[in-house]
């Protein structure tokens, strides 16, 4: 090669190189100028929607609510969301149920308790599109503050409870936002059985219930449940305060187990052991021996049972009745009876929301009963059983199957789900029920059952420290372990009698429910401890 | 295996008004009557000897009215012999629940009229029927009554312990 061509050649790389450059450079110079020209869209894009969101200021996420300032805002209740607000602007603050966008339109259901109401987010004069897509984003059971029109509808709205209005929505903020994934879906937990299997929906089982309570409490069902349950209770206190009854409170932490050494709970105390009370048994009576004449108590109750049924916790509250009478037991069944009347008829004529609730998702025969209520002896109850092909002895305890046919029977019979089973045979019963005066193979006691399963026992208590001495002996109770017991009856004790209830299972019952564990909030059983 | 109660001295003892003991129980591996015959070889098996003993007392409307009526009474002799006997706790279900459908429109097993199909079948049956809770009773209703009625024929039950068939459902709403 000659210098020249040598040159030449150099040359004329240097121009393949710089055309190659060139065109390196041009094409990064495309590409830069693209994505310049893309982030300007962008900026450009989110200018233009900062500046479109003329609505930026009627929503968001409000900051953590810590007592900031003291607003003067009325917040209305669902519930009150009637036709007579309409067009009405007002405050409200609930759970977000759902929310469904549909183009340019957000559609909520806002729930509180057993109450829920349509509302509506559309783009308009009002809300800007980001405001419906926000909206649309909220994640369900967030709880949200909420201002709107109440507007009347044409339709009635048979999804939601207030159906004769929806909401139009002008301002919107999350108040306490929840997480994105929950651990059960309300919809699910509500829907009955049945429907669920028909129409292949998912239902939630009972443990997934109880390991996420706090969600399963907030449906509808749960809320009218416990509201049903609070009822209870009212109304149990307020029948027997009228009658003249005094409500007490009796020690939990006891040093001898009150019904029967097998199924206590043993807690460790300071250097020694106590027991979990089985029952407030002891201290009522002592409370008799006391003068108090009429008194009840409402507490929990403690049994170490090992059994897994659909109607045993472990703990439970009880409602317990004792009372001093003149001359028969009787007029303390009669007491307990009227009570248990006064309750059914409280619950009837005043918690139908509640009832027709619980039977949207359990449906069930209302709770029927007599006045005065049905009171069979225990013989008569044998002799039905056996008519129906049961074969048992006089002096036999009543299995759970056995109650169960007896119970049907007896509907089938008399009409009731409530009754009276009176003078068990004394076998059968603890050692201080009062032996039958005329028969010593019978005593004055007495079950009572509600839809053929037992709620309450009881009987007339042995008010005689010799007897009660004696009767203990033929159990085999060691008497050292008793001793105080027998020993508030040596001065001086009326004659008295009562029983017990537990509050679960009567709502469990009154209810037509299947199983203890949804009338208990925070059920115990031998499989679970929490929550 | 599991050795059936006799039935045919109770049967005979219904043909005729008296028990009967000409009948035993014989075999090797499954128990079967033998009919032990002045005039003859003995008859085996129990529903030979059944429409035997039939014959011989006269009561040939037992076996059934007409063509028909004869070849569904077989049938259901046949049913006793191959499905009830020795059935397992799951197979006797499903009978109940055959012998609930077909009683439904039917009065006697075989039609309208008692038959030798009654009396083998409540023989054969009395085991479970007697085992059966209430609400049981009241799902296989039409057995129920079938039962309670054929029970009833005077001579029939002999000492047989009587099953008690309620009057009325109490199961009617739904189960609690």
């Amino acid at each position: 090669m000659t210098k020249e061509s040598a040159q030449s050649a150099a040359e004329e790389d240097q121009q393949a190189q710089s055309k190659k450059a060139l065109k390196k450079q041009q094409k990064e110079a495309e590409k830069a100028a693209k994505k310049a020209e893309k982030q300007a869209k962008v900026a450009a894009e989110q200018q233009s929607t900062e500046e479109d969101d003329f609505a930026k200021d009627r929503y968001g996420v409000s900051a953590l609510v810590q007592s900031q300032q003291k607003l003067d805002r009325k917040l209305v209740r669902v519930q009150d969301l009637t036709p007579e607000k309409a067009d009405q602007l007002i405050w409200l603050r609930a759970r977000v149920h759902t929310s469904r966008a549909k183009g340019k339109q957000c559609f909520l259901v806002l729930r509180q308790q057993q109450f829920n109401v349509q509302a509506l987010v559309a783009v308009g004069d009002r809300a800007s599109k980001q405001m419906v897509k926000f909206a649309a984003n909220i994640t369900k059971e967030s709880i949200v503050d909420v201002e709107a029109a109440v507007r009347k509808v044409e339709q009635k709205i048979e999804s939601c409870s207030q159906q004769d209005v929806e909401l139009h929505v002008e301002r919107i903020f999350v108040i306490s936002q929840a997480e994105a994934r929950l651990p059960l879906q309300l919809e699910d937990a509500v829907r009955p059985d049945g429907e669920g299997e028909e129409e292949s929906r998912a239902t939630v089982n009972q443990d997934t219930r109880l390991d996420n309570r706090v969600i399963d409490l907030r449906t509808t069902t749960s809320q009218a449940v416990f509201r049903l349950q609070s009822g209870v209770c009212q109304l149990f206190r307020d029948t027997l305060t009228k009658k003249g009854f005094v409500e007490i409170q009796t020690p939990k932490i006891i040093s001898a187990a009150s019904e029967g050494g097998a199924n206590v709970f043993t807690v460790s105390y300071f250097k020694t052991s106590a027991y979990l009370a089985q029952s407030p048994q002891l201290y009522k009576q002592m409370c008799i021996c006391a003068d108090f004449d009429k008194v009840f108590c409402v507490g929990p109750v403690f049994r170490a049972e090992d059994s897994n049924t659909h109607r045993h916790l472990t703990e439970f509250v009880g409602l317990d009745i004792e009372m001093a009478f003149n001359y028969h037991y009787h007029e303390v069944i009669e007491s307990i009876t009227d009570t248990m009347v006064q309750i059914f008829k409280g619950l009837r004529d005043n918690f139908q929301t509640e009832i027709q609730t619980v039977n949207k998702q359990f449906p069930s025969e209302p709770f029927k009963f007599l006045e005065p209520t049905l009171r069979l002896e225990y013989t008569e109850g044998v002799a039905m059983l056996r008519e129906a092909g049961v074969e048992m002895g006089d002096e036999d305890d009543l299995s759970t199957p056995n109650e169960k046919l007896l119970g049907r029977l007896v509907k089938e019979k008399y009409d009731t789900d409530f009754y009276v089973l009176d003078k068990y045979p004394l076998a059968v019963r603890p050692f201080y029920t009062m032996p039958d005066p005329h028969n010593p193979k019978y005593s004055n006691s007495y079950d009572m059952f509600m839809r053929g399963e037992e709620i309450l026992s009881g009987a007339q208590r042995v008010h005689d420290a010799q007897l009660l001495t004696e009767r203990a002996q033929h159990h085999q109770i060691d008497l050292e372990k008793i001793k105080s017991y027998i020993d508030s009856f040596r001065y001086g004790a009326p004659p008295h009698a009562g029983g017990g209830i537990g509050l679960e299972r009567v709502c469990m019952l009154y209810l037509g429910l299947h199983n203890v564990r949804q009338t208990s909030m925070f059920p115990r059983d031998p499989k679970r401890l929490t929550p | 295996g599991k050795r059936r109660a006799p039935c045919l001295p109770l049967f005979q003892g219904f043909l005729s008004g008296t028990e009967q003991g000409r009948c035993y129980l014989c075999g090797f591996k499954l128990w079967v009557p033998v009919l032990q015959n002045n005039q003859g070889p003995p008859l085996v098996g129990l529903i030979t000897i059944a429409c035997h003993l039939v014959k011989e007392a006269k009561r040939s409307n037992l076996l059934g009215e007409s063509a028909e009526g004869r070849a569904v009474v077989q049938q259901w002799l046949e049913y006793r012999v191959t499905r009830l006997d020795g059935c397992t706790k799951e197979d006797s279900k499903t009978i109940l629940k055959e012998l609930n459908i077909h009683l439904q429109d039917n009065v006697y097993l075989a039609g309208n009229h008692f038959t030798l199909a009654d009396t083998l079948m409540y023989y054969g049956i009395h085991p479970l029927i007697v085992d059966l809770t209430v609400q049981e009773k009241e799902q296989y209703l039409n057995v129920a009554r079938w039962f309670d009625h054929i029970q009833h024929i005077p001579s029939l039950r002999h000492h047989l312990p009587p099953v008690v068939v309620l009057r009325n459902r109490i199961y009617t709403s739904r189960h609690h």
